[in-house]
């Protein structure tokens, strides 16, 4: 699709204002149509940098000039923007209360569960602004295509990937260290359940069809986080990518007024995506710091004594 | 899977280029951001509970010194109301010796004056009488003459 042909910069004052339509009648009919995968805009060597890289670089500079801010006035007496974060920070603090169940977890796992929120939102908001209207003009080989500057970053499976992986590996290496490398270990290839069949088997016979069941399960639990992976970077890409296309969508059929409706919709699904990303995370990681076994025999253990 | 790597256009340099974003969001937030805010927080409160319980401590602190204050002020009252009475008895006490004094005193003076004025009656009496003798001799003997002439 993409072919190192002739780019002609362009500027657009909006980028609701058509799809497919011709801007110029000296380049003929150009391409308004949004493409499921982010276009790359330019290269440095041969590492491509797409729009959606480029909005995640813009999202990134926006996170950290807002920290550097934040952090430079930072006094004892809060006031003004320091009041407004602290009264997030406290809010999203008893909401990850509610999930892990504990201040002691919640205190290690808020870090990160806040930095993808802040940052899954921003690149989703980024999306949203009419900034996408600037772009390049590429002549491929369906004819003329626009490629805008900027594309919510979240719209690229790469992203959402990048953040999806991240997130799983560090659920379970949190998991390692809070419950070691062997628990961790059995929950996905569960050796104990096996095993118990040969030790528990004089005590409890049905051991034979519970161990063996217990097993598989673990390996459901190893296909599991493969799912968990997947599902993560594709919910928020189908979301983020969806919105785009409806505002596109909705631009084509009426540019003025017709949008705007959709326009705080996607604003209202940018804040919710970014928010079930981070819960999820969330879960994963206070799940992958549970103990599943001790639960068990503590069950057990309260059962015998009833 | 390869075709889901060629219709997103999966680039592991994108995939890594954007972890490397989010590590950077990350750790910035992290360490500029909540970890001193998270401090600042903590402080704060522990010195808001510190604030709270040495205004208890104070209002409690306040409370004991009043009722002090108000104790010893009843009582130095009722000392002060037992010394007046106390000195208003003497005072009373005085007063009547005084008076008593006083009209004793007067009784004498009367007393007294009532003899001086008795002995001067008695004196002038006997002078009186002298010399209502002596005019009686010498008008006798102014008669007497005049009858021998």
């Amino acid at each position: 699709m993409i072919t190192k042909e002739k780019k002609i910069n362009i500027m657009e004052e909006t980028k609701n204002t058509n799809i497919e339509n011709t801007i110029n009648a000296d380049h003929g009919e150009i391409s308004h149509e949004a493409t499921i995968y982010a276009e790359p805009i330019g290269h440095i060597g041969n590492f491509p940098i797409t729009n959606a890289l480029l909005t995640s670089w813009i999202a990134v500079l926006i996170i950290v000039s807002v920290v550097f801010i934040l952090n430079r006035k930072l006094c004892e007496r809060p006031k003004g923007f320091q009041n407004f974060f602290e009264m997030i920070l406290d809010g999203a603090f008893s909401l990850c209360d509610q999930v892990t169940g504990s201040r002691k977890l919640t205190l290690k796992l808020f870090p990160l569960a806040f930095a993808i929120f802040f940052f899954v939102l921003i690149n989703n908001w980024l999306g949203i602004l009419p900034l996408g209207g600037f772009g390049l003009i590429e002549i491929g080989e369906h004819g003329k295509s626009f490629i805008p500057f900027i594309r919510s970053g979240t719209a690229d499976v790469n992203t959402t990937l990048a953040m999806s992986v991240i997130s799983v590996i560090g659920a379970n290496i949190f998991g390692i260290l809070s419950i070691g490398i062997w628990k961790t270990f059995n929950k996905y290839v569960n050796i104990k359940a096996l095993g118990s069949v040969a030790t528990k088997f004089r005590k409890d016979k049905s051991v034979v069809i519970v161990g063996p069941i217990t097993f598989f399960v673990g390996i459901l639990e190893l296909i599991g986080e493969f799912a968990k992976v997947a599902s993560l970077s594709f919910r928020l890409f189908g979301n983020v990518f969806a919105g785009e296309v409806l505002l596109l969508a909705m631009s084509a059929i009426l540019a003025y007024g017709l949008p705007v409706p959709f326009l705080f919709l996607e604003v209202f699904v940018g804040l919710i995506q970014a928010f079930i990303f981070a819960i999820l995370v969330l879960v994963y990681f206070s799940i992958a710091s549970q103990d599943h076994e001790e639960h068990d025999e503590s069950n057990e253990r309260g059962h015998a004594h009833a | 899977m390869d075709s889901i790597i060629t219709t997103f256009h999966i680039d592991w340099k994108i995939v890594i280029a954007q972890a490397l974003n989010f590590g950077i969001v990350f750790a910035v937030l992290f360490y500029f951001a909540i970890k001193p805010l998270h401090k600042l927080m903590q402080e704060r409160s522990t010195k808001i509970e510190k604030g709270i319980d040495d205004a208890k401590t104070n209002a409690d602190l306040l409370k004991a010194t009043t009722e002090e204050y108000e104790k010893a002020i009843a009582k130095a009252r009722i000392e002060a109301n037992e010394i007046f009475d106390k000195n208003k008895k003497e005072a009373e006490k005085k007063k009547a010796e005084i008076l008593e004094q006083a009209q004793k005193e007067m009784i004498e003076t009367i007393e007294n004056g009532k003899k001086i004025i008795e002995a001067e009656r008695v004196k002038m009496l006997g002078e009186v009488k002298n010399e209502v003798a002596g005019l009686v001799l010498q008008a006798t003997e102014k008669v007497l003459a005049e009858k021998n002439k």
